[in-house]
This record gives C-alpha cells, sequence and structure tokens, in this order.
C-alpha cells in the first residue's frame, strides 16, 4: 500500500513538473550532479507484478528494484526549470515542464522572493507598433548597409542655442560661461547590475563586452555600474571612461570609487543617481545574505548580511532636494565635468518629475532615466515585481510631449528601460521607443540572458536571489560562478550589439533617417486602437 | 543630315513629338540629325538604321537622359553642358558631352563610351555593368564627379582626369564606389572615403596602356587635345578597384578572449579581491568543485528498532551478524546490553523496538522478541581483566542485576543486596507465574550469578548498613525498585488490599485469602496482572476501573476479558466501603474486596538526607545522589522493565568511569536513521504465513542505518569510485574516491541502509577575500 495524506506537498504542487523516461536514462549521474536546486534525487522503484505465461492461471511473480532520478516533492527544493538536467544528459531522458495546475503560490509559507521580471504584466505595447511609414515615393530610404548613419545620443544638459554662453571674441565664438557636460554615446546603455547581484565573473564579462564594443567595433556603448560599487583596478585604467557610476539609496561602494578618485586616469562617462528602479518601485536594492562574499563585503564595505537598501535616499526629502543635493554634489565630485543623470521607477508621477528636472534653474541634470515595469532584479518581493510598477512606452511618449509643448524636447535627454529586448530584439524595441521620444534605451536582463541566463517572464529560474543560479551569473558560489566562461559571454554580447546595430539602421534606413528618428513618431503605426490613441500615432489594420 | 529645331515661334516641340519625328526619319534611312533642342529627354536613343549604318547626332541644348539605351553605331555629340542621366542604360553608343555632365552621368551604362568634357555630378557612373559578350562601357571625365559615384558599379571602366580639381579634397566626392563590385574608376587627384572593400592601386602597363589609347579619343572628342601632356603623367594616377570574390575578407571575427588576454586589465577587474584563473567548469566535476559529496555514514545514526528500544539494543547489528552466518555472535550480542534476553525481551517486553521497526512499515516487524528468547541458554565468558574494584548494589531487580552484569563485564566485583529470598525483584516476586515461567527467568538471574555476581538475599539494607556499604564499595547504586503501594487519600483507603503485596504472596505460594467480587483500581498491565491473578486465585468477577482509557497492552487486555473480567473508565474514586466502591459521580460498583495497582513507590528510609522529586530520588548529571552513591531503575522514575534495565546500563557505564577515574559523561544517544533514507522499495511484502523464524529474520531486515554489505553502491557508482575496503577483523568500509566521484549521490540514493549521505561539498573554494592581496 502506497498513500499520502491529502496535505502533504507533491510533485503536482510544484510549478515545473520532472519527466523522466527510465526507459532511457542510463544512470550516469550527470543530472543530479548538475542541479543547483537539488529539486531531483536517486530513489529506488520497484517493479513488481505477478503475471501467467501458461495457457491456463500460474502464477508467476517478479520483482525488480530499479534506480531512477525522481523529483523532490519539497517546495524549497522545488525545480525551477533551469534546465540544466535537460541539457546535460546525454539521453534525453529527463526534463522540466511547465506545470499549470501549479499551487506554488498557496503553498509558499511566506513571502516569496525572486529575481527575474514581472511574470504577470509581460503584454508588449511594443509589439503592437509597427515601423509603418516607409514609402519609397515619398520618402527615399536609405541603403542600411552602404549608408553612414549617425546612431548617438547625448547624455548631458543640452542648452538651447539662446541659453548657450558664447559671445564673440577677437572675431571669435568663446564660451564665456562653463557650458554643461555632454557625452555623445551609443544609445544603448548597459545597466545597472550590480556587483553582488552578478558574480564577478558575469559583471566582468559585461564590462569586457562594453570595452570591447567601444576599443574595437566603435561604437560607444556605456555600461553603468550598478549600486554595487566600482572594481578599483577598472577606476584606475583608461576603460573607466566607458563606465557610469551609480549611486543608490544604500551608497554601497563610494568609498572606494572616493579613494579611488585621485588615481583615475579619465573621468568616468557620468554619473547615474538610482532613485528608484522599474521591477520594484518603492524597494531599495535587496542583496541576499548568500551573494554577500567577501569581495562582495569588501567592495560594498560590509559584512555578510542580506543587504536591503532603503527605499529612499536618506539624505533627500523633496524633489527639488534630489535634483540639487544629489546632482550638485556629484557633479562637483567630478569637477562639473561629467554629466549627471538620475533614473527613477516609471510613476503615474513621471512627467511631473521631468518637468521639474527642465525647469530646473542651474541645468543641472544631465539625463532622465525612466524604468518601466518589465525591468529585470536580482532581488525582490514577487508582489512588488508582479503587482507595482508603470509600463514604459506611454510614460517616455508621455515626457517626450511634455517638453515638445515647452519647445525642451531633447534638452533633459530622455532614456527607457524595462523590457527592452524582451522578445529578443532590442533593435526594435530601441527604434519604437526613440521614434516614440526617447533618446536612448538601457536593458540589463537581455545582457545577463546574452551570458547564458535561463530566467524568463514565464516563472523559468528565476532565483538570482538565491545563489544557486545554475549559469553561475548571479551567484558568489565559486563552483557555481565557475561554470561561467566570461569570454564567451562577452563575444555573445559583442555579437549581439553588433547585429543590434546593422538592425538598428535596417530600421532606419527604410524611414529615410540617417541619424536618430529621436520624436519621430509619424513613423510608427499600431493595430491597437487604444495604444495608438494614447501614444498619438496612426491607428491601421 | 536632317536639321531640327525645336522651338518655333516660341513654341517648344515636345519630346514625343521630337522622339517621334527622329524615329520616322531614321525609318525613312536618315542617319544624320542636328538637333537643336529645347530640353527634350532621350536624344539619341533606342533608334537604329535599318541597314546598320551609323547613325549621328548633333545636339545643343539636350534635357535629361541624352543618349539613353544607346545602341551600337549611334554616334551623339551633345554641344555644351548637359543634365542627368546621360547614356543611362548605354548599350553602344558613343556620346560626348563637351561641357559638363548633370548627376547620375552613365548610370547603368554597360556599353559604349561616355565622354565628359567637364565635370559630372552626383551617382555618375553608378550600377555600370559589363555583359561578358561585348566589350566593357566606358565613362570619361575630364575633371570630376559628384558624391556617391559609381555606387554598386558592377563593371566598365570610368577615367576621372581631376583636371581644374585644385581646390577640391576629392576629385570622387564622399563616398565613391559604395557597393561597387566589379569594373575599374581610374583618378587623377585626391580621393578620400572609399569604403574598406575597395582598394586603391598604383597604374599596371595594362592600365597606362589602356589610358594611353583611349586619351587621345577622348581629348580629341571633348576638343581638348592639348591637354595630352598634363594627363599623361601616370605617376599621377591612381585606379579604384572594388577587392574580387576571392580576395574579400571574410568578415571580422572577433576575439574577445584575445582582447582581454592583450589588452584588459592583467588579471581581470576585481583581482584585488579575487582570484581567478578563468577557467570554465562543466556543470559535473570531480573533487573540489563538486556541488556535492557523499559520505558512508555506517552506523552513524541507530536504527528504529535500536533508537526505541529503551536498552538501546542494536537488533541490526545482530541481524547483520545472522547474515553474515555468525550466529554465535549475534546471540552474545544482546548480552552486552542486557541479562535477559529471553525473560524481558523475548517474554514481558512490550518490544517499542518492534513498534518502530522500518519492516513493520512493509509487512510486519522484525520478530525482534522471539529473537531474544533464542539467547536464553547462552554462556558469556567472564571477563578476562579485573579491575579489583567493588561495587555494592542495593535491590536485585531488574536495575540492579542489569546494573550488576554490566559491572561485571567490565571486571568490576559486584555484591547484590536484596531483603527478598529470592534475588529477581518484581520480575521475579511480582510477574504472575501465569506470563512468565519461574524457570526462566531463574535461568536468566542464575547466568547473572554465574557470570561472578555476589548474591546477599535476605538481607534488609537499613541506614547503617547503608553507611557500612558505602565504606566497603568503592562506589555504591541504589536499584530498589519501587515497592510500596501508592494510593490517593479515599474515604476508606485502609480497607483497600495492595496489589504489589496481593501480587508478591501469590509468587510466594501462599495461601491468598479471594473475595467473589474483585475491582481493581488502575488499568495499566500491573492491574491487569491482579486482576488475572485474581480470577486464577477463584474470584467470579473482576472489575477494573481506571480514571481514563486503561494503559495497559492489548495482549494484557485480552488475557482479562478472556477470564470474562471487565473495564470500567472514567471511574474517579471517591470512597470504599464494605460494600463496594463509590465514584465521585455517584457509581457504585459492588466487591467483597477492593485492590489498588495505580503503581509504587521507592521505601528510600534506609538513605540520608538527599535530593527527591515526590516519593523518587533525583540523579545529577553523572547518575550520582550522593558522592559514590549512585541510583538507577524505578527508584528514580517509575517505568518498564526496559527502561530499568537500559538506565542500569548507562548508569553502569558511570559508575564504570567513576571506578576508572575518568569523566563521566554519559553515552549520547544517537540519531533516529531518517526514514527517507532508507530505501525499502528493495524489500516486498512476505505474505504472515511466509514469515521466516526469527533466526532468519535477517532475510527481511532493512539493516536500517547499517550496512548490509550489498554492493548495490559499488555496483551502481557511474564513475566506478567506490571501493570496498576490508579490514583484518573482517569488518568492511566503503570509500568514495574524490578523484572520480561526481556527487551525484546515486549511492546514497541506491544504499537501502541509508548509509551513504550526500550533502553540500564543505571543502571551501578560496576564490574571494575581503583584503587586497599584494
Ligand atoms: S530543471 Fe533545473 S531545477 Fe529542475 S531538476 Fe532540472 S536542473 Fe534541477
Ligand atoms: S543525466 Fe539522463 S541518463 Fe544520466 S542519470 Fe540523469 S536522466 Fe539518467
Ligand atoms: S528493519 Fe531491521 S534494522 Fe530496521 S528497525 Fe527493523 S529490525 Fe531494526
Ligand atoms: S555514486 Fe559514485 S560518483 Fe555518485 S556520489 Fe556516490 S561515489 Fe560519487
Ligand atoms: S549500498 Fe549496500 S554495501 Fe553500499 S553502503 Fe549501502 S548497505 Fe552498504
Amino acid at each position: 500500500m502506497e498513500t499520502i495524506r491529502v496535505q502533504d506537498i507533491s510533485a503536482n504542487d510544484l510549478p515545473w513538473k520532472i519527466e523522466y523516461n527510465a526507459e532511457r536514462c542510463t544512470m550516469c549521474g550527470s543530472c543530479v550532479a548538475s542541479c543547483t536546486f537539488k529539486a531531483i534525487k536517486v530513489d529506488v522503484q520497484r517493479k513488481s507484478m505477478t503475471f501467467s505465461q501458461e495457457n491456463q492461471p500460474e502464477p508467476v511473480h517478479i520483482q525488480k528494484s530499479i534506480p531512477v532520478i525522481k523529483q523532490i516533492a519539497e517546495i524549497n527544493n522545488a525545480c525551477r526549470g533551469c534546465g540544466m538536467c535537460e541539457r546535460v544528459c546525454p539521453n534525453n531522458a529527463i526534463r522540466a515542464v511547465r506545470n499549470p495546475d501549479n499551487r506554488r503560490n498557496l503553498l509558499f509559507n511566506r513571502p516569496i522572493k525572486r529575481g527575474g521580471r514581472t511574470n504577470l504584466n509581460a503584454q508588449r505595447t511594443l509589439d503592437k507598433i509597427i515601423v509603418g511609414r516607409i514609402s519609397q515615393m515619398t520618402d527615399p530610404s536609405l541603403d542600411a548597409q552602404r549608408h553612414t548613419f549617425d546612431i548617438r545620443s547625448p547624455l548631458g544638459r543640452i542648452l538651447s542655442p539662446k541659453e548657450l554662453p558664447f559671445a564673440i571674441s577677437d572675431g571669435k565664438l568663446v564660451a564665456n560661461k562653463k557650458i554643461p557636460p555632454v557625452r555623445w554615446i551609443y544609445p544603448l546603455i548597459f545597466s545597472d547590475m550590480s556587483i553582488g547581484a552578478l558574480s564577478t565573473r558575469a559583471w566582468e564579462a559585461v564590462a569586457l563586452a562594453a570595452a570591447y564594443l567601444n576599443e574595437k567595433c566603435g561604437l560607444p556603448v556605456r555600461m553603468s555600474s550598478g549600486e554595487g560599487g566600482m572594481p578599483v583596478p577598472l577606476m584606475e585604467s583608461e576603460y573607466l571612461k566607458y563606465f557610469i557610476i551609480q549611486i543608490a539609496s544604500g551608497h554601497f561602494g563610494w568609498n572606494r570609487i572616493i579613494k579611488s578618485m585621485p588615481k583615475m586616469k579619465v573621468d568616468p562617462a557620468g554619473i547615474l543617481i538610482k532613485i528608484g528602479q522599474g521591477a520594484k518601485p518603492g524597494d531599495g536594492g535587496l542583496l541576499q545574505a548568500e551573494k554577500v562574499a567577501p569581495h562582495v563585503q569588501a567592495i560594498r564595505g560590509v559584512p555578510k548580511a542580506t543587504l536591503s537598501s532603503p527605499p529612499n535616499h536618506q539624505g533627500l526629502y523633496s524633489i527639488e532636494e534630489s535634483v540639487q543635493k544629489m546632482h550638485l554634489s556629484l557633479n562637483a565630485a567630478f569637477g562639473f565635468r561629467i554629466p549627471v543623470a538620475i533614473k527613477c521607477a516609471a510613476s503615474s508621477t513621471s512627467v511631473s518629475v521631468y518637468n521639474n528636472l527642465l525647469r530646473d534653474p542651474y541645468k543641472i541634470c544631465g539625463g532622465f532615466f525612466i524604468d518601466g515595469i518589465q525591468g529585470g532584479t536580482g532581488a525582490a518581493n514577487e508582489i512588488s515585481l508582479d503587482h507595482t510598477g508603470h509600463p514604459i512606452v506611454s510614460k517616455i511618449r508621455d515626457c517626450y510631449l511634455a517638453a515638445v509643448e515647452q519647445g525642451s524636447q531633447g534638452q533633459i535627454p530622455l532614456y527607457g528601460g524595462g523590457g527592452i529586448g524582451l522578445t529578443g530584439n532590442a533593435a526594435a524595441d530601441a527604434f519604437k521607443m526613440i521614434c516614440l521620444g526617447a533618446n536612448g534605451v538601457f536593458c540589463g536582463k537581455i545582457l545577463i540572458q546574452l551570458l547564458g541566463c535561463v530566467g524568463n517572464e514565464q516563472g523559468r529560474c528565476n532565483a538570482c536571489n538565491t545563489g544557486k543560479c545554475p549559469t553561475g551569473i548571479c551567484t558568489q558560489n565559486p563552483r557555481l560562478v565557475k561554470r561561467l566562461d566570461v569570454d564567451r559571454g562577452a563575444q555573445r554580447i559583442v555579437d549581439y550589439v553588433l547585429a543590434f546595430d546593422a538592425e538598428f539602421r535596417k530600421l532606419m534606413a527604410p524611414i529615410g533617417n540617417s541619424s536618430l528618428p529621436v520624436g519621430r513618431s509619424d513613423a510608427l503605426v499600431s493595430t491597437d486602437k487604444a495604444i495608438a490613441e494614447k501614444l498619438g500615432i496612426q491607428y491601421v489594420c | 543630315m536632317l536639321k531640327i529645331a525645336t522651338t518655333r515661334n516660341h513654341e517648344r516641340m515636345s519630346t514625343q513629338d521630337l522622339l517621334l519625328m527622329i524615329e520616322s526619319a531614321v525609318r525613312d534611312g536618315e542617319t544624320d540629325f542636328d538637333i537643336s533642342a529645347s530640353g527634350q529627354h532621350n536624344i539619341g536613343g533606342a533608334v537604329w538604321n535599318l541597314e546598320g549604318k551609323t547613325l549621328k547626332f548633333h545636339i545643343t541644348n539636350a534635357g535629361q537622359r541624352v543618349g539613353s539605351m544607346c545602341l551600337p553605331n549611334t554616334e551623339i555629340i551633345v554641344e555644351g553642358s548637359t543634365s542627368a542621366d546621360v547614356g543611362w542604360l548605354n548599350a553602344g553608343g558613343i556620346i560626348t558631352v563637351k561641357g559638363d555632365a548633370g548627376d547620375t552621368a552613365g548610370h547603368c551604362s554597360s556599353g559604349g563610351k561616355i565622354y565628359i568634357g567637364g565635370r559630372a555630378g552626383t551617382r555618375t557612373g553608378s550600377l555600370m555593368k559589363h555583359d561578358p559578350l561585348y566589350e566593357e562601357p566606358e565613362l570619361w571625365i575630364l575633371k570630376n564627379v559628384g558624391s556617391f559615384s559609381f555606387e554598386f558599379m558592377g563593371g566598365g571602366r570610368a577615367v576621372i582626369c581631376g583636371v581644374d580639381c585644385e581646390n577640391f579634397s576629392s576629385v570622387t566626392g564622399e563616398r565613391p564606389c559604395v557597393g561597387m563590385v566589379s569594373g575599374v574608376v581610374y583618378v587623377r587627384g585626391q580621393i578620400s572615403d572609399f569604403p574598406e572593400d575597395i582598394l586603391c592601386l598604383e597604374l599596371d602597363s595594362d592600365d597606362i596602356s589602356f589610358l594611353k589609347g583611349g586619351m587621345n579619343h577622348f581629348l580629341n572628342a571633348i576638343e581638348k587635345s592639348e591637354l595630352i601632356a598634363e594627363l599623361s603623367d601616370w605617376k599621377e594616377w591612381k585606379k579604384l578597384r572594388p577587392l574580387t570574390f576571392e580576395e574579400k575578407k571574410p568578415p571580422i571575427v572577433h576575439n574577445i578572449a584575445d582582447f582581454r588576454k592583450k589588452d584588459w586589465i592583467k588579471g581581470g577587474i576585481f583581482h584585488n579581491v579575487a582570484t581567478d584563473d578563468f577557467i570554465v567548469l562543466n556543470t559535473v566535476n570531480r573533487g573540489l568543485y563538486r556541488l556535492r559529496v557523499p559520505s558512508w555514514d555506517n552506523e552513524k545514526f541507530s536504527a528504529p528498532c535500536q533508537f526505541m528500544c529503551p536498552t538501546g539494543i542494536p537488533t541490526q547489528k545482530r541481524l547483520n551478524l545472522l547474515r553474515q552466518g555468525k550466529i554465535d555472535e549475534a546471540l552474545k550480542l544482546i548480552l552486552k546490553y542486557t541479562p535477559f534476553p529471553s525473560s524481558i525481551c523475548g517474554t514481558l517486553c512490550p518490544n517499542p523496538c518492534m513498534e518502530g521497526c522500518t519492516r513493520g512499515k512493509i509487512d510486519e516487524s522484525i520478530q525482534i522478541g522471539a529473537l531474544g528468547l533464542e539467547s536464553a541458554r547462552v554462556e558469556v565468558e567472564p571477563p578476562k581483566i579485573l579491575t579489583g574494584k567493588r561495587v555494592g548494589i542495593i535491590g536485585g531487580g531488574v536495575a540492579g542485576l542489569s546494573a550488576a552484569w554490566q559491572l561485571v563485564l567490565m571486571g568490576h566485583s559486584v555484591t547484590v543486596f536484596d531483603d527478598a529470598a529470592q534475588i529477581g525483584g518484581k520480575l521475579a516476586q511480582v510477574i504472575p507465574h501465569s506470563r512468565i515461567s519461574p524457570e526462566l527467568i531463574k535461568s536468566e538471574v542464575n547466568r547473572v550469578e554465574k557470570l561472578g555476581v555476589t548474591f546477599k538475599s535476605n538481607c534488609k539494607v537499613d541506614f547503617e548498613m547503608f553507611k557500612a556499604i558505602c565504606e566497603e564499595f568503592d562506589a555504591v547504586l541504589v536499584a530498589t525498585g519501587g515497592n510500596k503501594a501508592r494510593y490517593f487519600n479515599w474515604e476508606g483507603a485502609e480497607k483497600l488490599i495492595h496489589g504489589i503485596e496481593f501480587l508478591k504472596s501469590i509468587n510466594r505460594g501462599e495461601e491468598v485469602q479471594i473475595g467473589k467480587n474483585i475491582v481493581v483500581i488502575g488499568g495499566g498491565n500491573s492491574g491487569m496482572d491482579v486482576a488475572t491473578s485474581a480470577y486464577e486465585q477463584g474470584a467470579e468477577k473482576v472489575i477494573v476501573v481506571d480514571v481514563m482509557k486503561p494503559a495497559a497492552f492489548e495482549k494484557e487486555i485480552r488475557r482479562l476479558k478472556n477470564f470474562g473480567g471487565e473495564i470500567i473508565y472514567p471511574f474517579m474514586t471517591k470512597k470504599i466501603t464494605d460494600e463496594g466502591i463509590f465514584s465521585d459521580d455517584g457509581r457504585f460498583i459492588a466487591a467483597d474486596m477492593v485492590i489498588v495497582s495505580i503503581g509504587e513507590a521507592p521505601v528510600l528510609n534506609f538513605l540520608p538526607e538527599v535530593k527527591k522529586f515526590r516519593d523518587w530520588l533525583v540523579t545529577d548529571d553523572k547518575k550520582m545522589i550522593l558522592p559514590k552513591v549512585f541510583a538507577a531503575g524505578d527508584v528514580i522514575k517509575p517505568g518498564r522493565l526496559t527502561d530499568a534495565i537500559g538506565d542500569a546500563r548507562i548508569t553502569a557505564i558511570a559508575i564504570d568511569k567513576y571506578l576508572r577515574g575518568e569523566k563521566i559523561s554519559l553515552p549520547a544517544k544517537k540519531i533516529r536513521v531518517p526514514d527517507e533514507n532508507l530505501s525499502k522499495k528493495y524489500f516486498e511484502k512476505c505474505h504472515h504465513c511466509d514469515l521466516p523464524d526469527p533466526m532468519h529474520e535477517h532475510l527481511r531486515c532493512v539493516s536500517c542505518g547499517t550496512c548490509r554489505d550489498c554492493k548495490m553502491c559499488l555496483n551502481s557508482c557511474p564513475e566506478k569510485a567506490i571501493s570496498r575496503i576490508e579490514h583484518d577483523d573482517g569488518s568492511w568500509e566503503y570509500i568514495s574516491d574524490e578523484n572520480k566521484c561526481i556527487g551525484c549521490g546515486i549511492c546514497a540514493g541506491v544504499c537501502p541502509c541509508g548509509v551513504w549521505n550526500l550533502s553540500d561539498n564543505p571543502e571551501e573554494i578560496h576564490m574571494y577575500r575581503t583584503y587586497t592581496a599584494s
């Protein structure tokens, strides 16, 4: 007799079920040895049977006990669907399948924490938008391969022509006041994944790809450090110029950043003040103790503990203060030589915030980064991931149009992020965002997906917070970190960005733009009436 | 010669009229045209003389596409400049423009020659082609061309002489030759901005001979023959040609690894806090990098039988010895734990071991009690080495005798004092003979004596004597048990008969006064003993009352019921009268005899002041109550026989340590083997009638937590990492070689006994640090 109690947890309660074929399995042990979540184990299965093989009932009994791979039916060891077992199995004998009838949310006896993106709001406005104005009769198309395109976005405060402090002296135009610094960069920024959230190897792979794209491919791609500080050797190298240093509410790593200042050979590309994050607005960063390894402790200056950044910067009490105090201090830190931008989670109030920044008389904000609900994170409460946030597409549009209304579009460059490349094609997403008014986009999740992250918006893996990342990307466990190939990972990113660049031109060319089509919403149409109406673009069907 | 003036009286002839006029004239045989045009398009193209004669056009003020689709045997001379698309799709005509040409001159021409005596506009020469059946097209330009010229050029030769271009940074404008796949562009003067797949080369002799050959014709045609010397300094010339298909470089292969090694920060950007060799691991590894490691935890956990047994008897080991055919050792093993394998394990013990037995979850528990009986007559060798230490034990019951047994086995000399005539305590004095034969008890008690324990029976220890014993012996054990009936202060309690005395006198063989209707208060096992004994002594009706559901074993209750006995609960006794017993809720049971049997308390009047809890002794963590005085058994806490044996065993260990002058620490109880570690699936249910005899129970025993040497692990390990090592004493060990093991846990999964366990690889990898290494 084999029986259970109805409240016992069984595999069919879990989000992923292991489909296993004992006939094919050769018991090589690879799957169990690979699974970082201890979601499967070896067990013995009895095959016992009474049968008859005579021409009258003549019971014969056989009994066999065979080893099998079995799913562990425990919520804490639930299979995450990462697929490592399937990949490693030489015999196609095992795989995880999504279980639509799972009862995971009911069985957790505590708030669910995880990484990744929202799994509930993965709907895609951008896929309902098409680049619809391609008319070789009225706007001759360009040749994507052969024409030169100017794919550069500003990072920094752009003054309107009449504000430019120029005077004529000795027949020459000279600036009689300091002009805010502006850097012209690639419109795709590698964004904000901290040292700690990422493994050393993963962070280094992204950094390496950024440097390579600059040095060898001529693409001025910038990478934002994330809120976990910067590696000292990088700050002391020439490559620092490709990096935007972030400061968030936890101010992690700034001791080493400040101590490195006298040794910096070049300025960083910019500073990004992180106020909030699209994946979990209202929350500060969260790094589970599992991941606070010695080097993270060193760089961040904290002991091994779960590190929660406060939801707000502690010294800021109002929007004016956020702008003035933070921007001023960080501008001052680098002699007013580098742009300082600000990143907020998209919200119903983003337009007001943007207006406020635009009105700032000191012209001190060099970029407004808005992060939408589909952004990724290394660790958050699932309730925040799935039930809080704000979509990015209309938000960028609203901010852009608000600026247009005042004639100040482009003065504080707008960068949009959160789900860029969610379905794989970041170029299309970026292009549409730019046509709607963004100066550029930033992306993070897709970068780690390029490194090998298998997580997705359908609940696959999303174990970034556990320290058990099977790909060595979001963990500080050396046994797992060492699974990640820095060179191959960086190579994937480089190849992807080069393809992005080519594909981006493949969209610029047909609409006849050789420079970024910022705000060229006439190039877009939508098959969704509500979206068309909201964004002010043509509805087509 | 047909002269055509295209304007008359300010009326302009349309392109259509002009072309139709030309066409009809050509059909009529006209070959010479002098056309004074006014911007009409396509003059000179797509017309031919039926006899193949050359058609000549002299044109002034031509419009776009002069000479378009021009066939061989057509010669066109344009005076002055012309607008766009001169020679568009020229298929063989010789077209001369004496002045400048507009944009896209020679566009798509694939035959003939086009001579431009001035500049040509943007996209000149684009998409020129060469049809291999015919001669290649030529496009000669005296001065320069506009930007984007020669785009997508697929054949032919273009010549740009660079005259009058001193102020231009490039005679080919910006981005010439984009997408050019074949053909040559000869250039004299500055060239810039051509794409990477275009070569800019010095002329070779073929080039020079082509230019030499053509230059005169060109200059003559445009009437600039005076420039011949200026344009014949071939060192001033270059040619542009695309890489051939074969020459084209494969697309750039980005090699990040190379970049990291050569250009990147040495040792990586984390070298100050991390030691990383950048070696990439597979998901499956051996040794240090395995995620998990197996450990062979033989006997680390106790089997459920052992765990549940208060005496701690490792039945799994007995069965393992039987499995190995070591019958003698198997039967002797139990005697290391108890002197009463048959009277207690085999007869009186409720066998909690069997309650826990894993096999019980499959079919029926291993017959552990019956196995105990097999050790009834087994003799034990007395110890060879004696310590010379003497222990006095007060109380010859189960606890006292068990401790005596252990202590003698440890080499001490032991004397047991008991007030009864017969050594054996309750076992001998109280438990009815119907439950156990006195011979069995006697034989096991005798075995204790035979081993060398001195019995002092009929020896009541009082305060004085206790003092003397304490002086005489190196250690003293108080194991007097409980022998005073307990009861509450009910009304009429003085009328109660005490169960323990009742049973004792029966066992002593005395004549016992017995009533007809008996009530026994207390539904425990001793209550049942009293009740059944009452029947045996001649009672007609026995009713057992209890405040709650009787705690006696099923077996004992059944025995009572077989006699016709009755049990009533809950029943709170209120008073006892000569007529019977009343409960507090007013019930009355008539009885002529009420016997109380709700337990016994110790009698401790021989002891000095000691710590107690109610009536019982309290020992310290060394099992002591006084200096050198220990206590064990029911004198501390009422319990089952097996509890007393277990307690005595632990106390004996404490006494032994004490006698040897060692620090007294009581052995810790092992953790019970987790059930999920056991692979019960190997074992098939066995029908009750197929149960083996107890001496063959090893066939059914799982061997929980103890290696049964089945070699499943050895044979299942996919990496052949496991070896079996046999030691000289016949014991064995399985080890996993870390250099082979991948940490898959198959060993743990297949081990029936839960001996292999898998845990996270504890070995640290020193990859990260908080300090900066110098
Ligand atoms: S899918 Fe991933 S988590 Fe699930 S069993 Fe396979 S390796 Fe383990
Ligand atoms: S990897 Fe495949 S073959 Fe190997 S044990 Fe697992 S399921 Fe069986
Ligand atoms: S199966 Fe054997 S080892 Fe396990 S509890 Fe029963 S007797 Fe003990
Ligand atoms: S079965 Fe072999 S390889 Fe697997 S854990 Fe055990 S010893 Fe290691
Ligand atoms: S599998 Fe068999 S041989 Fe191996 S440890 Fe377990 S009991 Fe011993």
